[in-house]
């Protein structure tokens, strides 16, 4: 709903911003994603393996993925490319009662709550209205809508107990994940159904979320058939509008699901699992819905030591429909109040092939084929045309990784993707990698990656029905000749565990962007402007490091601290024009600072804060006329007790230093977020 | 997709290039290890107080010199934690924890047959280990070692299996398979 709500949002806000000044010329940004961040969390710290292999209890090493060909216990150590892994045990840890929430905890990602159930989402900056450059995946599944390729975090939800692991990549995926990947990938995996075995419970309340419950029960079909099925629901509060008064927009939602593991033997391993979910969202313009539901399978096949195969097919079906209040045209009423709803399906099918060849490359290729049908059910003031759309996505990559001197490697490959807005696009990367000492790793990368246009590039609509006899028929709409969005990024990075309590990550890019979205107007339209439409008139180079930190202070006391900077440089390109005077793709913190503390008390009890800062950042409030949203910095802080092993009882705050603040602002009116305090019981048995 | 990301950041070689055991055994050492604390073996076990907690590895050792890391000054009751190799079953009569490597495979039933009644905990991850009264067998599952464990054949053996190692095993035995 959040998602829809925000959607919406930005494109009512390109209309206000319009009625607030008839005579200009402002248009909004449509899509954001930003965010400059630092990098990996290391899942367990230690100067060698085997330490570390020591130190885990008999549920982690069961965990462990030991089929890799690496030594390492932290596959992700290796990777040369700027990655945090979010563990199931920090997500519960801080308290997160939502994805959005848990991934505050990637120190790389920009994260930004703009109300009840809205969220702003990005890496390495760009963060406007619904972050656009981002790939989010759930087991597999792609999240983000082809509607305007964000990602409606608002129904984004699992039971967290039974997330595995969230991966954050900052930087281009688009060689292994294809088109959106400009920015960022963020993996999200749930457990295996083996790993989920038995009841779990929870249930609590306070000011945020009020109340909320989930339940899982995991259990044996045959020998070595797993399953396990889960459901809950939570109530969201409502935020408050800047002078603190009722933002009037609580949400609530719930979501069931399942999921069943085949591990009959080594060599196989069959997974099928879906959800379903409802959430309804209140804002001032009325009530709105969305629902939606999945079935994923996925084979995994070893075909020998050297060399396995997956292949993946997935049906989705999201919904949601939102009120539109009337729409103006400076003082006029240019179009009624209304409901727009949007239905998507999604058919994806995933192949590939990883093997050894000649004892020193590691080599993987695969094939993708998505298809969606997309129905948009218009308002008098919003529609997409076609209101009906199938579009297929097919692709194709392949990259090899081998060792080109001692201690030096290189993993070369590209994508090749077809979609039927611009055909053919090529996303191919080449990452260095050179470990100079032990535990200590340099990388470097190259990466082209590439923003396909999604619907509201190219098909959007916005109509202005009552004007239709005064000569005006829209507002804004899309591009038909829109073209991707590329970016080309140089990656520079050093990651290190320099003592067993010690580690460290340090990220630096440079992006290149070219043909980024930009509004122009009709001179010779009504009011010589209208329609407003999309174009590709600005270019962009943004830079920034990201850094973290790990220490583990004590035997049971941890401590973490990330920075990120990001600079962003965006501008028109000579001879074209935009009405947002490059204002409108970018909301972006300059720097972010984060530290945490986990620590292990006497009586079973954990303590845990997070302190955050975000810097003040920049948007676009009317027409190229910048806004800003100060600098703030809050605090969480979680305190939780075990009686026994399997009950803990938790009392989480957060964003305990203000009564209300404001973290984003785009449309409006802009809401800000609560101090907030909910009490968790949590049982296994 | 999801597979992709695993795949790619485990792709490379080892930090730690001169680590000369596969990850694979690693966590079967420290499962070991492990065992060792979490099981009981009955007093006679031992004749003294002092005496060493013996390791056997028979067949080929697959673990080179990492099972010796992980167990280097470590104790169990006061037991030193001490690794044998032995390269036939009659040797290793003597030990608490027998893993049966792969090269053994084929002689499974002989070489359980020849430990019934001794108060030791085999383990192995090859070979009709359950069905011939094996007690704790290592299972890859997906990307991951998990084990299973015969209840009858650590009764027979006079162990005491903590119920934290039971709860994460699969309760397996010549009967149920």
């Amino acid at each position: 709903m959040r998602g829809c709500k925000k959607n919406l949002a930005f494109l009512s806000l390109i209309f206000c911003s319009f009625c607030f000044s008839p005579a200009g010329a402002q248009v909004p940004n449509p899509f954001p994603t930003p965010s400059p961040t630092p990098s990996p969390t290391p899942l367990a710290t230690s100067n060698g393996p085997m330490s570390s292999l020591k130190k885990m209890s008999l549920e982690e090493l069961m965990n462990l993925d030991v089929t890799s060909v690496s030594k390492q216990p932290e596959p992700f150590g290796q990777a040369p490319a700027a990655i945090n892994v979010i563990t199931n045990d920090a997500i519960r840890r801080s308290g997160a009662s939502s994805i959005p929430e848990a991934l505050r905890l990637a120190d790389n990602l920009e994260v930004a709550k703009a109300s009840s159930s809205g969220w702003d989402i990005t890496a390495r900056g760009f963060n406007t209205g619904l972050a656009n450059k981002l790939l989010v995946l759930m087991d597999g599944r792609t999240l983000y809508s082809p509607l305007d390729s964000g990602v409606f975090w608002n129904v984004q939800d699992y039971l967290l107990e039974d997330i595995d692991r969230i991966e954050v990549v900052s930087g281009p995926g688009g060689t292994l994940w294809g088109a959106n990947a400009v920015n960022g990938v963020i993996n999200i995996t749930s457990k295996d159904a083996k790993d989920t075995q038995g009841a779990y419970v929870e249930g609590g309340g306070g000011t945020q979320p009020q109340d909320f419950g989930g339940i899982r029960y995991g259990g044996k079909l045959d020998a070595d058939v797993y399953y396990r099925f889960y459901g809950k629901y939570f109530d969201g509060a409502n935020e408050v509008l800047v002078d603190g008064s009722n933002a009037g927009d609580p949400w609530r939602m719930g979501q069931g699901g399942f999921r069943i593991d085949d591990e009959g033997d080594s060599q196989n391993h069959f997974t099928l699992q879906g959800d379903i979910y409802d959430s309804a969202v209140s804002s001032t313009a009325g009530d709105g819905e969305s629902a939606g539901g999945n079935v994923l399978g996925r084979w995994s096949h070893n075909i020998s030591a050297d060399s396995d195969l997956s292949l993946q097919l997935y049906y989705d079906h999201t919904y949601f429909n939102a009120p539109k209040t009337q729409a103006h045209l400076g003082p006029f009423v240019s179009a009624p109040a209304g409901v727009f709803a949007d239905s998507l399906e999604t058919y994806d099918l995933d192949f590939q092939h990883h093997f050894h060849w000649d004892g020193a490359n590691n080599f993987i290729w695969g094939l993708g084929c998505r298809i969606t049908h997309d129905l948009v059910t218009p308002a008098p003031s919003l529609t997409f045309q076609p209101t009906l759309l199938d579009q297929g996505l097919f692709s194709f990559f392949a990259q090899d990784e081998f060792e080109l001197g001692n201690d030096l490697f290189l993993t070369a490959g590209s994508k090749v993707e077809h979609n039927d807005y611009t055909g053919y696009e090529f996303e191919p990367s080449g990452r260095l990698k050179w470990n100079l000492a032990e535990a200590q790793m340099v990388w470097a990368a190259v990466s082209r990656a590439v923003r396909m246009p999604s619907r509201i590039d190219h098909d959007l609509e916005e109509p202005t029905p009552n004007l239709v006899p005064f000569g005006i028929k829209e507002l804004l709409i899309g591009g038909s000749d829109f073209e991707s969005e590329t970016v080309v990024t140089y990656e520079l990075g050093y990651r290190a565990q320099l003592a067993k309590e010690f580690s460290t990550s340090i990220s630096t890019f440079f992006n290149n962007y070219s043909d980024i979205r930009s509004t122009s107007s009709t001179p010779s339209g009504p009011l010589g402007l209208l329609p407003l439409y999309f174009q590709n008139n600005l270019e962009a180079q943004t830079g920034g490091v990201e850094w973290t930190v790990d220490y583990q202070v004590l035997e049971g006391w941890r401590m973490h601290a990330g920075y990120d900077l990001l600079q962003e440089n965006v501008w028109v390109k000579p001879g074209q024009t935009d009405l947002n005077n490059a204002l409108n793709e970018t909301a972006d913190p300059k720097n972010q600072v984060f530290v945490r503390s986990s620590m292990d008390l006497p009586g079973d009890l954990e303590l845990d804060p997070a302190f955050r800062w975000v810097d003040s950042l920049t948007y676009n409030y009317n027409a190229g006329v910048p806004g800003v949203v100060p600098s703030y910095a809050e605090l969480d802080l979680r305190l939780a007790w075990h009686p026994i092993k399997d009950i803990e009882i938790s009392v989480t705050g957060q964003n305990l230093l203000h009564d209300y603040h404001l973290e984003y602002a785009a449309g409006g009116p802009f809401e800000e977020i609560q101090r907030s305090v909910y009490g968790k019981l949590a049982c296994r048995f | 997709m999801g597979l992709l990301l695993p795949i790619l950041l485990t792709a490379g070689a080892p930090l730690r290039a001169e680590a000369p055991v596969s990850k694979e055994y690693q966590v079967k050492a420290v499962f070991l290890f492990n065992f060792a604390q979490f099981v009981q073996w009955p007093p006679k076990s031992f004749t003294s107080a002092g005496d060493p907690f013996y390791i056997g590895i028979l067949g080929e050792d697959p673990f080179d010199a990492f099972l010796d890391e992980t167990v280097k000054g470590e104790k169990v009751d006061g037991h030193p934690l001490v690794i044998r190799r032995y390269g036939n079953v009659e040797e290793a009569t003597g030990c608490q924890i027998l893993f049966i490597s792969r090269s053994e495979a084929g002689r499974m039933a002989d070489i359980l047959s020849s430990l019934k009644g001794r108060n030791i905990l085999t383990v192995a991850d090859s070979g009709n280990f359950i069905e011939n009264g094996g007690v704790v067998y290592f299972v890859t599952e997906g990307k991951k070692i998990h084990f299973k464990i015969s209840l009858e054949a650590a009764k027979q053996a006079k162990l005491t299996i903590s119920s934290q190692v039971l709860r994460l095993a699969q309760i397996a035995g010549p009967g149920k398979e």
